[in-house]
């Protein structure tokens, strides 16, 4: 198991490395002048030319990545070239709202979807069709408009929530979930959407199972033939979807923290990405390729703890 | 049982937390103490004050910091850390008497060794407007309360520069501090809340019990919320979550003013075409001033304030704003709408068969802007063949790429607008056209009387119209809204109204 876990570390090393240098030579091709874009349409040619200097973008491309990778393993991520606060500072103060709010919309999408999936596979009939369809619905309307319709619906008509904004829970609880419910509302409804059918499938899949029957035979009652043994089995495929779901949700928080105006990942990767923030945006990336490589290794030792046939060695 | 009635108790509860919670942060009247919200476009870039911008980020940079002097909201030049002023008579010499009872808030003493260093260090420094102290020669402190700054020619806009970002006063013990950009230490009415600041997100600021000028300080604390999305900024507006905020465009002015807030107008840019190669260099027919009085009558100005600028704004073909001396209402119209006239002066220029110019294309002001350029031009003869410049727009356009461009400009004060679009070596005139006729009437409102000052302005003002160095097309409204609670007044000239004109509408 140590190795598994070790090999697995090592292979994430050479990706949060592969993926960051790609990004930058990606944010490198799709240019434009940043010192100018600092700077503005006021400022003259010669101020921008110093600017440009200032922040070493007149060295070969190259030479500045070997620069920024240098800092970048003695885990200085340097300074964001906007509002020159540290990036280590920016994405710390940042990772936690997003993954409150993505946690959160896991959470919720894991729990509602097995209770949802199992009730649809176990019941089948009108009940199945309708889970079925509503599925459908729930992954073909766009995150956006389920955002604003919630916005619309419980901040400003209601006004049971705040439409902007983020308050941390530890500040307070209560402006905690007036803040955060809706986001996570908007990014679970999609999720839960998508597990449902997929737990639904597994379900009835296990449920058609030998072992299956012949526990029924012996006699075991039907909900623990389902919660103990089926729901054991199903939960590989439905778990595999949620890992793929929680980086889809890393995604999704870009439009919900835009919407939400909500001091995440999201809200600020759009910033830095459309202004050119260089430093920014190769630590929002570095970071976000961290959180995906752990979730992944997570999910893979929980597969092994579920189902003893995918055990690793 | 038990457990649904408690279940049912923590439900009750929560909806009653929610409940509090949303009245006492959403309606600022309830606080104990009064707070300013504001909705804020931008954020604060640096708050390094030999940095800084100006603009959309003068709250943040007012709320930390003094400048040497203030301006009214009509732009007329108060007192502030300097009390009096004056100029020797070629006006290259101004002495300023400052203020001695200021502290920075690390309770360093403002003193002209203060004011000294942070004049040098704008002069020296990296701001988008750095310009504005370009003339600066020398500044030496002649007493503790005495500041001389010596210009290489004299600049009629300095006092105003002085009342921005070029007139920021910094405390110089903070100078070395690395944390520079984003702690600042000043003098100004308000200190930034760190721990409550999400910096590019939040921005809170907490009254400074010892500020000098008490009476002009409104609000207890000041939050700036960044709204960089159009939505999120009416959601906050229509939640009650802002007290006051500048819009990024007019389309949702009427669900902003359905929401119970006053829309405080302020035409602020200039849209239209800038018709840069005057000269011809890259496209010979520019150089012929028919062919760009001919531009100037093919746009259907007032059809295009109502389709790009929903209606608000008013026409115009001339660069200089409503309140400035050289500013002529006659000239708002001076070349209205006539296509057959545009064909008829391409002809005599002898471009009767066509012409085509190359122009720039970007997004993110708006396709449909472009088209309609396109159509205009077209039903007069003019081919448009754009390039998408992507990002680098103003850049391309200042290499200079190409000889004619859309962009709307903010129309600054006299002297201001004339170095930032007319001078040869104006940042908006890339190929440095030059006139002998202009130069002669920028050096008239750079070193006569204030009469004769005044006097070229209009007649330059007048000469760029009919020489047709632009093709403006309306000034447009910028709208500032403010909720029932709050009253503000705009400040001409600048994006964002001055932190000391917002007030308690009771």
């Amino acid at each position: 198991m140590l190795r598994f876990i070790l090999r697995r570390l090592f292979s994430g090393v050479v990706l949060v490395f592969v993926i960051s240098t790609i990004a930058y030579l990606l944010l490198y091709l799709g240019g434009g002048d940043i010192a100018r874009s600092i700077l503005g349409e006021s400022a003259t040619a010669a101020t921008v030319a110093q600017k440009a200097h200032s922040l070493g973008l007149d060295r070969p491309v190259l030479e500045q990545y070997f620069g920024w990778l240098g800092h970048a393993v003695t885990g200085n991520l340097g300074s964001s070239w906007f509002t020159g606060q540290a990036v280590s500072a920016a994405v710390s103060a940042r990772v936690g709202v997003t993954l409150s709010l993505v946690l959160g919309a896991t959470l919720i999408s894991a729990v509602v979807s097995i209770i949802i999936g199992v009730w649809a596979a176990a019941r089948r009939g009108w009940i199945d069709r309708s889970v079925q369809l509503l599925s459908v619905v729930g992954v073909a309307v766009p995150g956006f408009l389920i955002a604003l319709g919630l916005v619309t619906v419980f901040a400003i008509n209601l006004k049971w929530f705040k439409p902007t904004g983020f308050v941390q829970f530890a500040s307070s609880p209560s402006g905690w979930i007036a803040t955060a419910t809706l986001p996570i509302l908007a990014l679970a409804i999609g999720g839960i959407a998508g597990v449902t059918a997929q737990v639904r499938g597994s379900v009835i899949d296990a449920l058609r199972q030998d072992y299956v029957r012949t526990l029924r035979s012996r006699g075991l009652p039907r909900n623990r033939v389902v919660f103990k043994h089926v729901l054991r089995n199903a939960g590989g495929p439905a778990l595999a979807v949620l890992a793929v779901q929680f980086v889809g949700l890393l995604g999704g928080a870009v439009i919900v923290e835009q919407i939400f105006a909500i001091p995440g990942l999201g809200q600020v990767a759009v910033t830095a990405t459309s202004q050119g923030d260089i430093p920014l945006v190769m630590g929002l990336v570095v970071v976000t390729a961290i959180i995906v490589v752990v979730v992944n290794l997570l999910i893979d030792l929980l597969q092994g703890w579920l189902n003893p046939k995918v055990r690793l060695a | 049982m038990l457990r649904w009635k408690r279940l049912a108790a923590v439900a009750a509860a929560t909806a009653l937390g929610l409940t509090g919670c949303s009245t006492a942060e959403g309606d600022p009247a309830a606080r104990a103490s009064p707070t300013l919200t504001l909705g804020v476009l931008v954020p604060a870039t640096t708050f390094a004050a030999a940095d800084s911008s100006w603009a959309n980020e003068s709250p943040y940079m007012q709320a930390v910091y003094d400048t040497l002097l203030k301006a009214d909201p009509n732009g007329k030049i108060q007192p502030s850390l300097a009390t009096e002023w004056s100029y020797n008579a070629d006006n290259t010499v101004l002495t300023m008497k400052l203020r001695t009872d200021v502290k920075f808030s690390d309770g360093t003493a403002f003193n002209a060794d203060a004011a000294v260093q942070n004049l040098q260090r704008f002069h020296a420094g990296n701001s988008s407007n750095k310009s504005f102290l370009a003339d600066l020669k020398d500044a030496k402190a002649v007493d503790p309360s005495t500041v001389q700054i010596t210009l290489t020619q004299s600049n009629p806009a300095l006092l105003t520069y002085l009342t921005q970002n070029a007139g920021l006063q910094e405390s110089p013990s903070a100078f070395a501090k690395p944390d520079l950009k984003t702690n600042p230490v000043g003098s100004g009415p308000y200190t930034l809340d760190a721990s409550k600041t999400v910096v590019g997100t939040s921005y809170t600021f907490t009254k400074n019990p010892d500020y000098w000028d008490a009476g002009s300080v409104h609000y207890d604390n000041v939050v700036m919320n960044v709204y960089p999305n159009p939505t999120a900024l009416l959601n906050a507006i229509k939640g009650g979550q802002v007290n006051a905020a500048t819009t990024a465009n007019n389309n949702d002015l009427k669900e902003i003013e359905g929401a119970g807030f006053t829309v405080n107008p302020l035409e602020l840019n200039r849209a239209g075409l800038l018709l840069l190669d005057r000269g011809g260099k890259m496209n010979p027919a520019l150089a012929d001033v028919r062919v760009r009085r001919a531009i100037n009558y093919a746009f259907d100005t007032e059809g295009l304030l109502q389709t790009l600028g929903q209606g608000y704004g008013t026409p115009t073909t001339q660069v200089f704003p409503k309140n400035s001396v050289a500013y002529d209402p006659s000239l708002d119209s001076a070349y209205a709408y006539d296509p057959a006239k545009a064909k008829k002066l391409l002809a005599d220029a002898g471009y009767g068969s066509g012409l085509t110019l190359q122009m720039p294309s970007g997004t993110r002001l708006g396709a449909t802007t472009f088209t309609l350029i396109q159509q205009q031009l077209k039903d007069v003869g003019i081919t448009v063949t754009y390039t998408d410049t992507g990002n680098n727009y103003i850049a391309d356009v200042l290499a200079p790429k190409f000889p004619v461009t859309y962009i709307p400009l903010q129309q600054d004060s006299d002297w201001q607008l004339i170095n930032f679009q007319i001078a040869p070596s104006a940042t908006w005139n890339p190929f440095h056209y030059q006139d002998p006729a202009v130069d002669a009437l920028v050096a008239k409102v750079r070193d006569g009387s204030k009469a004769e000052s005044d006097q070229a302005a209009k007649d330059l003002n007048k000469y760029m119209v009919d020489q047709a160095w632009f093709a403006p097309w309306y000034r447009q409204q910028l709208s500032f809204v403010t909720d029932s609670k709050t009253k503000v007044i705009v400040q001409q000239g600048n994006a964002y109204p001055y932190l000391w004109n917002f007030t308690p509408a009771s």
